[in-house]
């Protein structure tokens, strides 16, 4: 169970990441307006990475409890972010806030992920994958961009709570 | 090789997750301060529709050309008449009805044309090109301790696009906006360049100010102007009945130079009450105070949002404005400083809905027996209702004899609304025939309607308004043949 939780789940997530973002960039030029403030945007999100990443590398207790978590946080900002529908007024201030937690949430995840033992498969799997889907999606005609944001979100949440599940069979197994 | 230490610290200080935290905090908060207050994108545009400040009006127009130069603007319209074809002249494009551009036009962006081209201090004059903003001669004149004499609330407008509408403002002494100008230099529809005063036999003048731009561009103009007098704000409350006899005091009384008024649109007040703000001479000169910048915009718009909301939260908004006000009382402001209205906090955007302004004039002795049956016309509180009143400035406009299409035949009030509806087909008539009952009333007290806003009004509203517009419409035919400059607001009256 552990073997399959390690093995699939994070590469859904660096794998989902690469592919959701042409849809999800989409969203946030619509949000924030200026070119200026989209590269900020980047930015913050950027900054918010290295700290994620840093706080990984710095936290005491093992990070397999977080992870979880990071799961449904990710989940549901994508989630919010392909079913909001709010005024142009408030947009670019949740852009910002969903940048800060996408970007600490994403660092954190690869600051575990390069740590784990399946990482190197998953490097090449990586590539691979993200291609392949790349090609396939170029055949969608896309409804809305707002229903993969979606799909995605509720992937990551499903897999937040796969994990939970496992790791509390896991635990149960042990205990006995 | 060894490594100190003290140089390990160094170099790893980048990666102190202290040190990353309030990276990202000073980030955010540095991209929080820098959001932009205004949301909506809007104007002229060769790939996407071109529009106005509403956003209202869409249509694709040919082609945007830049200004540069005289030479190259003279060849574009003598071109454009022989070739029968359209232009539009735009400046800031706050007009709300399509006055800037029309479908398949070449549109003048006249924003680049805007250079000062000279400042006579000893007679207080300025020769500036037209697509200057009062903000561009307010920042060249304020040096020499002089001022504009009469220009808009707010100095965002190019002078070319206030002069356009013939705008007025806060003073209440000098007279129509038309009235400073001293000298104009203008392109014909035909492509002449000529330089023409208000003695002008052939009166160039009353057609171009307040023309809409259908008669020729302005290429430069020579403002007069005043000294930069430092005034005392002085505040008060009023009934609205008590308005007429306070403000035939004030004008007989030479003490006060500027002046304005605003009247309560809030549910428990409603039409009832006001305040005024007066600006009175100190005898003071001033050649030294820096020209405001707008700030508190955010905050400002705040509140203005929450006073949207209606209800008891408007009567809120209101008592606020009311203390704001009173605060003022006995501060000094300088002219050019009175003259530099905010208006960056009235950003509105939402999805479906639109704010639009209307301004009434009403003659001076008309206003309290107005203002009553329009208590009896409007719903005190539109917090339920589609179409929503946030806002009713009031200013003195004086009797006009420079301009054709006069909104002022006599001295009048001008009632500046501010109104939110929404963009469904329903809504949009249902605000068209509320705007039209309401210019109904006003033409009823001797008024009318100005024109540089969303035409919600009938067309026989506009003859009744505007009696000139035949002499108008003749002189336009005649001046320009071809027609070549044109816009929706033509279209829509002619």
């Amino acid at each position: 169970m552990k073997i399959l939780s390690e093995l699939y789940v994070p590469l859904v997530v660096s794998v989902g990441q690469v592919v959701i973002f042409p849809y999800y960039i989409l969203w946030l030029k619509e949000a924030s307006l200026t070119f200026t403030l989209f590269t900020w945007l980047f930015a913050a999100f950027s900054f918010s990475a290295a700290l994620g990443y840093r706080m990984h590398q710095a936290g005491k207790k093992p990070a397999n409890s977080y992870i979880p978590f990071l799961y449904m946080g990710m989940g549901g900002v994508y989630l919010f972010v392909g079913n909001i529908s709010t005024s142009f007024e408030v947009l670019p201030f949740l852009a910002l806030l969903f940048q800060v937690i996408l970007g600490f949430l994403q660092g954190y995840h690869h600051a575990w992920h390069i740590e784990q033992n399946t990482f190197r498969l998953h490097a090449i799997n990586h590539y691979l994958l993200v291609g392949i889907i790349m090609v396939a999606l170029s055949f969608v005609k896309i409804i809305s961009p707002t229903i993969f944001i979606t799909i995605f979100g509720a992937t990551l949440f499903i897999c937040g709570l796969v994990f939970i599940f496992m790791k509390n069979n896991m635990d149960s197994a042990v205990s006995n | 090789m060894e490594t100190s230490p003290k140089r390990n610290k160094k170099h790893s200080i980048h990666k102190n997750p202290w040190f990353l935290g309030t990276v990202v905090c000073i980030f955010v908060v540095s991209v929080l301060v820098n959001i932009p207050i205004e949301k909506r994108k809007y104007g002229l545009s060769q790939s996407n529709l071109t529009t106005d400040y509403t956003g209202l009006l869409p249509e694709r127009i040919e082609r945007i050309v830049k200004v540069g130069g005289r030479t190259e603007l003279q060849k574009i319209v003598k071109e454009a008449n022989e070739k029968r074809q359209h232009i539009s002249i735009a400046g800031m494009q706050h007009s709300q009805g399509g006055h800037t551009y029309y479908k398949e036009s070449i549109v003048l962006d006249m924003k680049t044309f805007n250079k000062i081209l000279e400042i006579d201090k000893q007679h207080k004059r300025i020769k500036v090109e037209a697509g200057a903003t009062w903000e561009d001669v307010q920042e060249a004149i304020q040096p020499y301790g002089l001022a504009l004499k009469v220009t808009q609330s707010q100095s965002i407008f190019t002078i070319g696009g206030s002069l356009s509408v013939n705008a007025h403002g806060r003073d209440i002494r000098f007279g129509p906006m038309a009235g400073t100008v001293r000298e104009m230099t203008i392109l014909t529809p035909t492509g002449e360049i000529k330089t023409v005063t208000r003695n002008d036999s052939e009166e160039w003048m009353k057609f171009v100010f307040g023309g809409y731009g259908l008669f020729g561009v302005i290429l430069d103009v020579t403002l007069e102007l005043t000294e930069n007098d430092v005034y005392s704000i002085h505040t008060e409350e009023l009934k609205t009945n008590e308005y007429e006899a306070y403000f035939s005091n004030l004008l007989s009384n030479n003490k006060t130079s500027m002046h304005y008024a605003r009247v309560s649109v809030a549910p428990h007040s409603f039409l009832n009450e006001m305040y005024v703000i007066d600006y009175k001479n100190t005898g003071k000169k001033d050649h030294q105070t820096k020209l405001k910048k707008e700030h508190g915009a955010r905050i400002g718009k705040l509140a203005l949002d929450i006073g949207r909301q209606g209800g008891g939260l408007e009567d809120l908004f209101w008592k606020n404005q009311k203390l704001l006000i009173k605060s003022l009382d006995g501060d000094e402001i300088t002219r050019n400083n009175a003259m530099r209205g905010n208006s960056a906090f009235m950003e509105f955007t939402k999805p479906g809905r639109v704010e639009v302004l209307q301004e009434f004039f009403v003659p001076v002795e008309q206003f309290e027996e107005y203002i009553r049956e329009l208590k009896r016309f409007l719903s005190a509180n539109d917090k339920n209702d589609d179409f929503k009143i946030h806002n009713i400035t009031v200013r003195y406009a004086a009797k006009d004899d420079y301009t054709y299409l006069n909104y002022a035949k006599e001295d009048m009030f001008g009632l500046v609304i501010l109104i939110q509806h929404g963009l469904k087909e329903k809504e949009i008539q249902n605000a068209k025939a509320i705007i039209q009952g309401w210019t109904d009333l006003t033409l009823k007290h001797g008024g009318g309607y100005y024109l540089p806003y969303y035409p919600y009004q009938t067309k026989e509203q506009f003859r009744k308004t505007y009696p000139s517009w035949e002499m108008f419409h003749e002189e336009k035919l005649k001046r320009d043949p071809n027609g070549v400059f044109q816009n929706i607001f033509y279209d829509y009256y002619f």
